[in-house]
């Protein structure tokens, strides 16, 4: 009898989410396969990537980074810079200053900054905000209202200020809303529950499931993941079938692999080769485990996991 | 596993409401009832027609149409003796959402709903008797072979043939009700899809006492492997009990809102 290869495509698809206006918008989500499987059906839209500023500028950066933007005085030449590197497909700008425990830089002065780099650069923009959800829930809010019309990223409405940030980017300025929880499956579907109870559109949410840098924790991560994909797919749960953005950057670029300097640690090598390979295998990694965007920070990293996902999609 | 699939009742001529809103080709009641079953979880909404001799083509493609019109192709089951009008609601049928259910076939009297089901690409609910309630598990299993096996004959998926056990009343036949559950279970261990009307177990009981029965029945059910049940999902104890179960047997994913979805 001649072996009839079985498909494996299921009946559901994720959402495709539409980022950005006009030439220079991407389109993720929208498969009905689990990832990178082009053996069981096509996948609509190739996962996607972006580079990470922030706004504390060359200063925030590691001296490897710091080397790529050379020339750069100001984030908003970063910005522009930025978006020139090869393999980018959008922009994201952590405005880690605004922690209230760090830099506790004001509301004002940081969107004034979303707003300049948003008129210097063409490309689709994903904003993060400081991680604090007090500070956030003010931020993220005027960070959507900057942005109306730009279609961006607003990352990320949490459990504790989903009602504010929802309501601001997803219902009164119609931006993409982040939903993020910590590597929690049960709080993940949760949060998409709540944030389409409170009106935003499902289409309009992009999902953080949460990460760690490989090796850190890095299995919950990716079995959260992986069950979520199964969820979404296997049992159509249209609670689960938003994309993931993952900002990898940030929880790489913070490990003593990657951040540890040549001169403590003579043993482990050059250290921007180790912050690029960090970056670049916790990035294929949670790919392979179904992110439909990953957000990394060094130039090298971006080129190599969009020549990666070139090759396999 | 799949996540259980509860097909609403309340389309039924046996509500004089329904009777009047068929008869009278009246959308509104129709339209307002398969609303409420849908906002309250149901998956397919059985569309029950009744004999339907004279004008049954008709009135179930009205019916199909009606619905799948209003509700975003809603999956349907066709319920109804007469099987030019299951045929006629077939052919205007979308299938985006499901494949329609053929309601129902049985091992004697009825055994070419399954010739209709596999002729359409449908499902079918086969009813595991002949003439007349089996006697025993034994005889169920005879019923369903014999179905599964006209099934197979005319080219169908064996997950297509939905088996119903045949609830049974507790009160009268109390003694009956571990037989059927095993007999589910017997099902499911075959690889099988199940279904039934599961709230006949609670017929003759006081109106607030049967929503206990019915959701403590369903609970035994999916535990021993029930796919689906014909209910009223305006039951709300009986859909929160289908929910949870549905969680337990990890079919679908806990979030602290899962009763609102």
């Amino acid at each position: 009898m001649p072996f009839t290869a079985k498909s494996g495509k299921f009946n559901a698809k994720i959402n495709t989410v539409e980022i950005g206006t006009g030439d220079k918008a991407i389109k993720i989500g929208g498969e009905n396969v689990l990832p990178f499987y082009t053996f069981d059906d096509a996948i609509e839209n190739a996962p996607k990537v972006g580079i990470e500023i922030t706004d504390g500028g060359m200063e925030n950066e590691p001296e490897c980074i710091q080397a790529r933007y050379e020339g750069c005085a100001t984030v908003v030449d970063m910005a522009k810079k930025a978006v020139t590197f090869e393999g980018v497909d959008f922009l994201s700008l952590r405005l880690e200053g605004g922690d209230p425990n760090g830099k506790n830089r004001s509301t004002e002065e940081l969107i004034q900054l979303v707003k300049d780099v948003a008129d210097a650069v063409d490309v689709p923009l994903v904003v993060c905000g400081c991680k604090n959800v007090e500070k956030d829930a003010e931020l993220l809010d005027k960070a959507a209202a900057a942005l109306e019309g730009r279609n961006a990223v607003i990352l990320a409405a949490k459990e504790e200020n989903y009602k504010t940030i929802g309501a601001s980017a997803g219902l009164a300025y119609k931006q993409i809303v982040g939903a993020e929880s910590a590597v929690d499956i049960n709080l993940a579907k949760q949060l998409n529950v709540l944030l389409t109870q409170l009106g935003v559109d499902g289409k309009s949410i992009a999902m953080n499931v949460g990460t760690a840098a490989a090796g850190y924790g890095f299995e919950y991560v990716v079995s959260t993941m992986d069950r979520i994909k199964a969820a979404a797919l296997s049992q159509n749960d249209n609670t689960l079938q938003m994309p993931i953005i993952t900002p990898v950057a940030s929880e790489v670029w913070g490990v003593k692999e990657a951040v540890a300097s040549e001169a403590d640690m003579p043993e482990w090598g050059c250290q921007e080769a180790r912050g690029i390979d960090m970056e670049i295998e916790t990035a294929t990694a949670v790919l392979a485990s179904g992110s439909n965007a990953v957000i990394l920070r060094h130039p090298e990293s971006v080129k190599t996991i969009k020549t990666l996902i070139t090759e396999l999609v | 596993m799949a996540k259980f699939v509860t097909i609403g009742e309340r389309l039924s001529t046996t509500a004089p409401a329904v009777n009047k809103a068929f008869t009278a080709r009246d959308p509104e009641p129709i339209l307002k009832r398969a609303k409420q079953q849908l906002d309250a979880g149901a998956v397919y909404l059985d569309v029950n027609i009744g004999p339907a001799e004279t004008d049954g083509e008709d009135l179930m493609k009205w019916a199909v149409q009606l619905l799948q019109s209003e509700f975003d192709n809603v999956p349907l089951a066709l319920d109804t003796s007469n099987k030019k009008a299951i045929e006629a609601g077939i052919s205007v049928y979308n299938r985006s959402k499901g494949k329609p259910i053929v309601n129902s076939a049985d091992a004697a009297g009825r055994i070419e709903y399954v010739d209709l089901a596999a002729a359409n690409d449908a499902i079918v609910i086969a009813l595991c008797n002949g003439e007349g309630i089996a006697r025993d598990n034994d005889e169920r299993m005879m019923y369903l072979q014999t179905l599964l096996e006209r099934g197979m004959e005319h080219g169908m998926e064996e997950t297509d043939l939905w088996f119903d056990p045949l609830f049974l009343v507790v009160k009268g036949m109390q003694d009956k009700q571990m037989e059927i559950l095993e007999f589910i279970k017997m099902i499911s261990d075959m690889g099988l899809n199940s279904t039934g009307g599961l709230s006949n177990n609670s017929n003759g009981m006081p109106k607030h006492i049967r929503p206990i029965m019915d959701s403590a029945l369903v609970a035994m059910c999916m535990m021993q492997g029930l796919t689906s049940a014909i209910v009223n999902p305006n039951d709300l104890r009986l859909m929160e009990t289908i929910k949870s179960c549905d969680v337990f047997k990890n079919n679908t994913l806990y979030a602290d809102s899962y009763l609102e979805i």
